[in-house]
């Protein structure tokens, strides 16, 4: 029989057990239902981690698949200073050799520094994350853990505490670490550096993190940003206490897709080929500076572009402004060689014939109130002669006969005034103002090639218009985008802008313009043995604080061969070049070795007209005999 | 009647009394009896829970095992990866027209640009089959030569 004291205790005992219980199932809600989200976001952030996946950066190659730029996988080389202890100096010791870094800035980047905060209090920089070296290949990367390996402490490590050993074993195993990185290469050096441009790295925030990422700066690096560089990807998972993932616990995996090889038209030997002439002639002439640019008319294809002085992308340090790509950000008076603007818009309006004689006025023509110089006293010159001797106040009368509007709507057909369009940063307009801001002896001045600005781009172009029976092609420096096993994603076909001038007006300015590299001519030095070229020089002088420097001009001369069938154009600009300064003498021979040479390699049909004491027909005919 | 009915009840009881007397030596006997049946039973579901058990683990740590080799291949994939990307590019950088006129100019073998007077240039022409069906060699006119 139970008393009612047993039932007492058996109810209160009940009771603690109820409240415990009770109390455990609060507990239980309060984790499971009430607090979830927080405890569970809080679970995730303890067990797993996320890693990000740098995409590679595409390469840029030339017309012929040779490598321009290229990114190398390398290591960023950390630094644990938490792990690191009291051992800096010894560690500093052991990788300031390896990483080619003095100890003593090693040493400052291990030692955790003291700093107050925004709020005002003091923390610990650096304590678990420093970086110690950027860009270190995977052979010194082997090497470096190897020496933290091979550590020495002068002490039995076997006799120390279980505490020291495992500090002892953190030190060597993970208090220098490394993070894969990549380097911007460029294999050619300065090769088409202005083109390429040059890459920066740059931290960016990912999930929290610092990042490093490539972004151009300049040329097609920075044009082409996005192509070349790729969409990061993934991969959350979970890691052990050595911070090895457990695969069989990843969740998410999203490989990177790596950036796009950008493809330009730009073709390696023939930017060899100017940029050697170029320098040869930097050489002789010493000018400020000198720009080659080679394109086909017919498609307006960039095969060399080219400006020196220029850098080495590979070392920082040689970018100057002085090294920029002066083809298109540089603008310039551009001297007799605007003169075809002019002749081919008043041949293709019928103002002018070829045959038509204008007085020159042996060398002085008054004009609004100011007196135009011609650079030898001419009398009576036809159109032709103009073009061929260079003669400003021929051109000023042209440019009188054909009419203000005319000249400024054909110098604006021609591209002048605006960007061209080639997809490189940093292309200027130039100058060419309306009609109703020129000056009473602007419609004289203008047709020698003065009170406009152009860039040495923008003249190519016009001048590639003539070579291209009249017509616009857009100029063109990428040629494609293809994947890294080359198959193509996107191709930029030939842009034809408009038609500036018709055939006949453009058949007899070449006919004009083919008198030019004669001994009669202002550039017989740019005349070749088997082809027939057409061109025209400038002369300009230097506008220096509102009026003309004397002494400093810039030469040029821009031709086009064969004539009759044009494949190339090319352009050779001297800035102030020292020894002489006519654009015919300075760059006529360099334009005519460029030439030669991009024939040969390109292997351009000379032109039939000049093969003379052909000795390969010869042999043919003989061997012909013998069969 | 009634008598029959009597005797019938007392041998159910007797029946009665010999059964529960043989329960009662059974039961007497039942600790030195050996019974495999259950034994083999409880030793069965021990070696299942068991061998589960270890299986389970050994399971366990064959994906760990295997994780590890993965986690080894993958990285090993990418170091072979960028090795062959390497030597692509050094291939590509040895073939450049650059490298190769640099190390021309080293080699100082003399090698100058052909002029247009040294090549011969053929023009292909479509060469028709003889109506005899005899044996055709590749020969083709040389229709035009330039130097």
């Amino acid at each position: 029989m139970t008393n009612k004291q047993q039932i007492r205790r058996a109810l209160v005992l009940l009771a603690f057990l109820g409240l415990a219980f009770a109390g455990l199932g609060y507990r239980l809600v309060d984790l499971q239902v009430l607090r979830h989200d927080e405890l569970s976001a809080k679970a995730e952030q303890n067990t797993q981690r996320e890693f990000w996946q740098a995409p590679r950066r595409g390469n840029i190659l030339d017309a012929t698949g040779n490598i321009l730029a290229t990114s190398v996988p390398v290591k960023t080389i950390c630094a644990d200073p938490s792990l690191v202890g009291t051992f800096q100096p010894l560690v500093a010791h052991a990788l300031a050799p390896l990483l080619a870094i003095s100890e003593a800035e090693l040493l400052q980047k291990l030692t955790p520094r003291l700093a107050r905060n925004a709020r005002g209090e003091v923390v610990t920089n650096n304590l678990h994350y420093v970086r110690l070296a950027r860009n270190v290949s995977e052979d010194t990367w082997r090497q470096v853990t190897a020496a933290m390996t091979n550590l020495t402490f002068g002490v039995d490590e076997k006799k120390l505490p279980r505490a020291q050993k495992e500090f002892v074993h953190d030190l060597r195993q993970h208090a220098v670490f490394s993070e894969p990185d990549q380097m911007r290469v460029y294999p050619n050096g300065s090769l088409a550096s202005q083109v390429v441009g040059f890459p920066a790295a740059e931290e960016a925030k990912v999930s929290g993190r610092l990042v490093s990422q490539i972004v151009g700066r300049d040329g097609v690096e920075l044009a082409m940003q996005k192509a070349l560089s790729g969409v990061a990807g993934w991969k959350v998972t979970e890691t052990d206490r050595a911070q090895h993932e457990l695969v069989a616990l990843r969740d998410e995996d999203v490989h990177p897709r790596d950036g796009l090889n950008v493809v330009l038209t730009v073709d390696s030997a023939v930017q060899h080929i100017v940029e050697t002439a170029l320098a040869e002639a930097l050489q002789k002439h010493t000018p400020r500076s000198i720009t080659g640019i080679v394109m086909r008319p017919k498609t307006g294809e960039i095969l060399a572009m080219a400006s020196l002085p220029n850098y080495d992308p590979n070392q920082p340090n040689s970018i100057t402004p002085e090294t920029r790509n002066r083809v298109i950000t540089d603008v310039v008076e551009p001297g007799s060689t605007f003169k075809i603007v002019v002749v081919s818009g008043a041949l293709n309006n019928n103002v002018v014939k070829l045959t038509d004689q204008f007085d020159c006025e042996h060398g002085h023509f008054a004009f609004a109130g100011r007196v135009l110089h011609d650079h030898e006293a001419f009398g009576m010159l036809t159109a032709e002669s103009i073009i061929t001797k260079s003669s400003n106040i021929g051109a000023a009368k042209i440019g009188i006969r054909l009419g203000a509007d005319s000249l400024y709507d054909y110098a604006w057909n021609y591209g002048f005034g605006q960007r061209s369009g080639i997809p490189l940063p940093g292309e200027a307009r130039g100058f060419l103002y309306p009609v109703k801001n020129w000056s009473k002896v602007s419609i004289a001045q203008i047709p020698m090639g003065h009170g406009v600005a152009v860039t040495r781009l923008q003249m190519l172009y016009a001048m590639a218009a003539i070579a291209n029976h009249g017509c616009l092609m857009r100029p063109m420096i990428i040629s494609r985008l293809e994947e890294r096993d080359g198959s193509i994603v996107q191709r930029y076909a030939p842009e034809r802008v408009r038609q500036i001038i018709g055939e006949k007006a453009d058949a007899d300015m070449i006919e004009a313009l083919k008198t030019v590299p004669t001994k009669d001519g202002t550039a017989p030095d740019a005349g070749m043995k088997n082809y027939v070229v057409a061109g025209k020089t400038g002369t300009a002088q230097k506008a220096e604080n509102g009026s003309y420097a004397p002494g400093k001009y810039i030469s040029s001369f821009i031709g086009f061969f064969p004539a009759d069938n044009p494949e190339l154009c090319i352009s050779v600009v001297m800035d102030e070049p020292r020894e002489g300064y006519y654009g015919g003498k300075v760059c006529g021979p360099v334009f005519r070795e460029i030439a030669e040479r991009c024939a040969s390699y390109l292997n351009i049909p000379p032109d039939p007209k000049l093969m003379t004491n052909n000795p390969a027909a010869f042999v043919v005919e003989n061997a012909a005999a013998k069969l | 009647m009634a008598r029959r009915s009597v005797t019938a009840g007392k041998q159910a009881a007797l029946a009665e009394c010999r059964h529960n007397k043989k329960m009662a030596k059974n039961r007497k006997n039942q600790a030195a009896a050996i019974r495999f049946g259950p034994a083999l039973k409880a030793s069965f579901l021990c070696l299942l829970i068991g061998g589960s058990a270890v299986g389970y683990v050994w399971q366990k740590n064959e994906i760990y095992r295997l994780g590890q080799q993965i986690r080894q291949r993958e990285t090993k994939l990418v170091q072979v990866q960028n090795d062959n990307k390497r030597f692509s590019d050094q291939i590509s950088i040895l073939h450049s027209p650059v490298m190769i006129d640099r190390r021309a100019k080293e080699l100082n073998l003399g090698l100058a640009p052909a002029t247009p007077m040294q090549v011969v240039r053929l023009t292909e022409t479509p060469v028709a089959p003889e109506r005899n069906g005899s044996r055709q060699f590749a020969q083709r006119p040389v229709t035009e030569l330039t130097p």
